[in-house]
């Protein structure tokens, strides 16, 4: 479960891209070229290298490139399975998982199903503090790990998973579940070696800094966080799959989009998959062919703060703000036509989207105005946006949008991190607006309403607005356990009507992926996920 | 002399505890929350940041906490940052990337500032020496965030894609001419007051009695200049650089986030973003360290190159 | 720390000349003869200032900032805190009849924008300037005129400002109290700037109280008070006046780049240095944002340096 948080229009969360072919099993023959390593374009990871904690679009680029997922999903979004050989179920609750055999360690211990329990109870274990806590909240068991504040932990273990041989592990649900294989490509499942855990039960300090995984590449060595501006990878030979055909996979990190984009042209970098609004004019002229523009699965949405305060609780109020934003020429102007105007809460990439279904997310400045001022709405606006992100533009041209359309005073203010404009919400410093992103983790049409919209992502999830609505989650619950795929995104559109019908976040628009790569390679694929494929690229000698 | 070293070290005792006393005061007035650091973007499970702030000491009272600080300083152990990364380690990368900086600036200063002062005096009163009048006020009011962008774009990128790879555009992969353009923005400011000093420090030495005698000795202007002239000014000059050693250490932010340098300054700027305490408080006190010696050795400098001037 | 020696760099733009005195300059060769009726120091000065083209050239540049953040509406018709005026759909377009400055990522008027921008700039430079110089002053005068415990513990008070770095204890203030609002920034500049005013004031005092007519003042019993403000006062001013008015430059620069790192004014207030920092992204494609806003930041910085300079020159002793 995330957000958005990169100004990188979203990188995959989920860490599926890695072997989209993977499962074809072909091995390639490596015709290495040269010593000179791929490079490719990196903000500062923002966390040690916790497998369960760097769900961030930075450090979870690192981590596709080591670790292989259970399921992979092809270009249609269909969920094909990867390390796992069968994951099976007969009621969406108890599910058993057998993986391949074959996959081993960096370090050359094999995978057993014994890794996999012993990271899913390491991450979701509230005194490790990991990021994918909120994603283990289905299995039984989880609440053990998670007891009221201040009560200390009587087990390490879920009893919702268990063992049942080398290759085979089974996982119960507390309900039904029908998307829970479809989760199973996201990066907070990956498994952690035997060698990551110290002693103590808990994963060390060397293995934080110089993972070990099962993917495609090793590390050479440990990464600094904070000191080193490189992190370098190896194939790892003995990977089952299809390999990648190049030997050395170089991260350049970098704090500034722009100056990695002048590293591109100045032949210094050879992958930049997160190329600012302001160099997108340029690049398309000067890359051609090696320029990719593509739609991509997150959304950009403004939030209203339902549980903080009731500034905003006349929905009419809501709609005339969504009916002043002029998202066609944000998207075209303040983002080059690296956005989309959004149209619905489902992204067009997932099964499920329909275009024009929020019928308030058009441009009607004379409507607007009009319901505005015909239900009083406030005479100040208040519009948050965390600043270590490319976001102040297109929040100061919404703002803009408000200010002429409906006459108001609009404040924008800046926050250092997403998450302190959600505590200073919290703690009533603040209570206005609030930009607000998704990148999907899994492609199913669930991913975009209960991690964000439902009453328990009030506590473990990403409701940063706070609303809460009924007959919202009975759908969703219908949806999970229904029979069918069919079935399931009928609930789940019914559940995108309650919200496009009450607006507790106003989708404002969709992202492409913009990226450009040098003349040193070809055959650069980023999937729907906007994950690299890493075994596609071949060098150019 | 060993005497005075001494006294001036106890001297700064005070000051290095006062400091950090302050800085210490005004991150503990509003602290960060490692939870929300380490949360990214999404919430931490609830309990889980009450655990992260006891490791933190954040619940803790002001003076227990700087205690706590100052033990550890003294064990050598400056604490870890809210991502888990011990602060002797980052200080060590983040340091040596500004000193290199510095050095470079240093370096950009005293060849051009010199070099222009000398050039003005020698012309003083001519066209020469009002151009230099001129590039003086220029370097001095064009703040160092226009020069850094307009020079990045021309000098880096422009220079670059016409094939003359001397400036690269951002970062240190290059080794040290990546340290050129930022060092020359660092400095700019300084060149200007040190071009000016040169020149004032020249004009008055060409007046002074000694230099008229060694004129009338028949000695080349070249001899009289070099070698009588610049030695008695060389003192301010000096000293002027010795102290910008410790100022321009703490004043690299601007520059490092302009040129991608992963330097101390940024550090800090992004430590203060979080108001990480562990990484403010340590990186500030080393800043003052550097600082308090600097001028100590300045001041040791003026002994050795002035006789008349005795530190007892 | 030996106060007389020069006050260290600036480091990269903050807070400017940051209190350290312009390098004495030769005498200037001496103008036309004095005017015959009896001169004040102040009157003297004056007859001097005039015939400068520094001075006049600085004061006219300072004079047109001024007037510009008190009447922007002198300069340009167009209010850009009216959001109406920007157009989204014209935005990054170059100089023309109707945007003598072009416009900027947001499609509003950067003429306008700047013309408005000089208000912040002038209130910060000239507000924290006359801060420093009251609190840094008097308390350089107690401090100088006592001596004692009350000196030292000042002095020492200043080293520890002195050591940490400027930049980031502003960066550090602004982030923990950060409104964004002119005065926060105007406070932060100030509670770091005035050690500087301090030594520079201290200095000045001792020497001048050791002169022979205090000392004979105080023979003659005058009150503490008398001596500090008759005799003292008005003798050490002229350094303080001068690197107050250098410092304005210093504290407009300084302003810019806080806003740049994003802890000094937020939108929708207007400021040269936010302008900058928006404007860099895309300086390439458009740079009329980013080159304007950097030009009339720099020529007030100028003025501001090349002021407090012709003041020094006219207020110092010279050879008759």
């Amino acid at each position: 479960m995330r957000i958005v948080k990169s100004a990188r229009p979203i990188a995959g969360v989920a860490l599926l891209a890695l072997g989209l072919t993977a499962c074809g099993g072909q091995a390639t023959t490596s015709g290495s070229v040269g010593d000179q390593p791929v490079r490719m374009e990196l903000r500062e990871p923002q966390k040690l290298l916790y497998p369960g904690d760097s769900l961030e679009t930075e450090g979870s680029e690192v981590m596709a490139a080591i670790f292989a997922p259970l399921v992979n999903y092809t270009d249609e979004g269909k969920v094909v399975d990867n390390v796992a050989e069968s994951i099976k179920t007969s009621d969406s609750r108890v599910w058993t998982i057998r993986i391949k055999p074959g996959y081993t360690w960096h370090n050359g211990e094999p995978l057993i199903a014994q890794n996999y329990v012993d990271s899913w109870n390491y991450n979701a274990n509230r005194d490790n503090a990991q990021g994918a806590n909120g994603s283990f909240i289905r299995v039984e068991g989880w609440s053990d790990l998670n007891p009221p504040e201040g009560q200390p932990l009587k087990t390490k273990k879920m009893r919702g998973l268990r063992v049942i041989d080398d290759r085979t592990f089974q996982v119960t649900l507390t309900k039904p579940f029908s998307q829970f294989k479809t989760m199973l490509g996201y990066g907070v499942f990956f498994p952690v070696p035997k060698a990551a855990l110290g002693p103590d039960g808990k994963i060390t300090d060397e293995y934080v800094k110089k993972p070990i995984g099962q993917g495609y590449f090793k590390f050479d060595k440990p990464y600094n966080k904070g000191v080193d501006q490189v992190i370098e990878l190896s194939r790892y030979d003995r990977f089952p799959g299809k390999k990648p055909k190049f030997d050395k996979l170089q991260f350049k990190i970098y704090t500034d989009s722009e100056v990695a984009f002048n590293d591109l042209r100045a032949g210094d970098l050879d992958i930049h998959d997160s190329l600012s609004p302001a160099a997108i004019a340029g690049a398309k002229a000067e890359f051609g062919e090696r320029y990719l523009d593509q739609v991509d699965a997150g959304v950009g949405y403004i939030g209203f703060p339902l549980q903080f305060n009731n500034t905003y609780e006349n929905v009419k109020v809501r709609e005339a703000i969504s009916l002043a934003i002029d998202r066609r020429t944000i998207s075209e102007t303040v983002f080059s036509g690296t956005r989309a105007p959004a149209d619905d809460f489902i992204n067009p990439l997932i099964d499920g989207y329909r275009a024009n279904a929020c019928t308030v997310c058009v441009y009607d400045p004379a409507r607007a105005r009009a319901q505005y001022v015909e239900n009083n709405g406030p005479k100040v606006l208040e519009l948050g946006y965390n600043s270590d992100d490319a976001h102040k533009e297109w929040i100061e041209a919404v703002a803009n949008n408000l200010r002429a359309n409906l006459g108001v005073k609009v404040k924008v203010r800046s926050f250092e991190k997403f998450a302190t404009m959600f505590n200073d919400l919290g703690d009533r410093r603040y209570g206005g607006m609030f930009r607000a992103g998704w990148a999907m983790d899994y492609p199913s049409a669930e991913n975009y309403l209960s991690p964000i919209f439902s009453t328990v992502a009030i506590e473990n999830g990403s409701n940063f607005s706070g609303w809460s609505n009924k007959e919202f989650d009975s759908l969703l619950v219908k949806g999970d356990t229904a029979p069918s795929q069919r079935e399931s995104l009928k609930y789940y559109q019914q559940a995108d009507d309650i919200l496009i019908k009450e607006l507790p976040y106003i989708p404002v628009y969709f992202y492409r992926t913009n990226a450009a790569f040098s003349q040193n390679i070809r055959g650069l694929k980023i999937n729907m996920l906007n994950q690299i494929e890493w075994a596609e690229i071949e060098k150019v000698s | 002399m060993g005497r005075y070293v001494v006294r001036r070290l106890i001297q700064a005792i005070p000051v290095v505890l006062g400091a950090t006393l302050l800085i210490h005061a005004v991150v503990f007035a509003l602290p960060g929350s490692p939870a929300v650091a380490r949360a990214g973007a999404d919430g931490l499970p609830p309990g889980a940041a009450a655990l992260l702030r006891e490791h933190y000491r954040l619940g803790e009272p002001f003076l227990v906490q700087y205690g706590h600080y100052l033990a550890g300083l003294f064990r050598g152990d400056l604490g870890v940052t809210f991502a888990g990364v011990p602060v002797a380690d980052l200080m060590a990368g983040r340091f040596q990337v500004t000193v290199n900086l510095v050095v470079t600036a240093l370096v950009v200063e005293a060849v051009a500032g010199v070099g222009l002062g000398l050039y003005g005096a020698l012309r003083y009163g001519g066209a020469q020496d009002a151009l230099v009048l001129g590039v003086t006020l220029v370097l001095i009011s064009v703040p160092a965030l226009v020069t850094g962008f307009v020079l990045q774009l021309l000098l880096g990128v422009r220079l670059r894609q016409a094939g003359v790879g001397l400036f690269p555009v951002a970062g240190i992969a290059e080794g040290w001419r990546g340290y050129l353009l930022p060092g020359f923005v660092l400095a700019a400011s300084s060149i200007a007051y040190l071009a000016r000093l040169t020149r004032a420090g020249l004009l008055e030495a060409l007046r002074a009695g000694y230099i008229r005698t060694a004129v009338a000795k028949g000695l080349s202007r070249r001899r009289v200049v070099g070698l009588h002239a610049l030695r008695n000014m060389l003192i301010p000059l000096i000293t002027y650089l010795g102290a910008d050693l410790g100022t321009l250490m703490g004043g690299t932010v601007i520059t490092e986030t302009i040129f991608n340098l992963p330097g101390v300054g940024r550090q800090l700027a992004d430590s203060i973003h979080l108001r990480e305490q562990p990484v403010i408080v340590g990186t500030v006190t080393f800043l003052v360290l550097v600082y308090i010696l600097a001028n100590l050795v300045v001041d040791l400098l003026y002994a050795v190159l002035d006789p008349r001037i005795r530190h007892e | 720390m030996s106060d007389a020696r020069v006050p260290a760099g600036r480091g990269d733009g903050f807070p400017g000349p940051s209190g350290r005195p312009w390098p004495p300059v030769p005498p200037v060769p001496p103008g036309p003869p004095a005017p015959s009726r009896p001169a004040s120091l102040g009157n003297d000065a004056w007859n001097d200032l005039r015939r400068r083209p520094l001075f006049t050239g600085s004061a006219f540049l300072m004079g047109i900032f001024l007037v510009m953040s008190v009447f922007p509406q002198l300069f340009t018709s167009v209010d850009p805190y009216d959001a109406t005026t920007c157009v989204l759909a014209e935005a990054r377009q170059g100089m023309s009849e109707f945007h003598w400055f072009g416009t900027d990522n947001l499609g509003c008027d950067v003429y306008a924008r700047t013309v408005h921008g000089a208000r912040n700039s002038v209130v910060v430079g000239g507000a924290t300037a006359v801060l420093t110089a009251l609190a840094g002053g008097s308390l350089g005068l107690v401090a100088g005129f006592r001596g004692g415990a009350t000196d030292t513990l000042l002095s020492r008070l200043t080293e520890v400002f002195f050591a940490i770095p400027a930049v980031l204890g502003a960066l550090l203030l602004l982030t923990i109290f950060r409104t964004g609002e002119v005065w926060t920034v105007v406070a932060a500049l100030a509670v770091l700037a005035w050690p500087m005013t301090f030594r520079i004031t201290r200095v000045e005092v001792i020497t001048v109280r050791a002169q022979e007519y205090v000392v004979a003042a105080e023979a003659l019993g005058a009150s503490a008070a008398r001596i500090m403000f008759r005799h003292i006062l008005p003798n050490a001013v002229t350094p303080v006046i001068v690197i107050s008015t250098v410092n304005v430059g210093g504290f407009v620069a300084a302003e810019a780049g806080l806003s740049f790192l994003g802890v000094g004014l937020r939108p929708p207030d207007v400021s040269w240095g936010l302008m900058i920092a928006d404007a860099r992204g895309r300086f390439l494609e458009a740079p009329e944002p980013l080159l304007f806003p950097a030009l009339f930041l720099s020529l007030t910085v100028l003025a501001a340096i090349m002021l407090g300079e012709a003041v020094r020159d006219a207020l110092a002793p010279k050879p008759r």
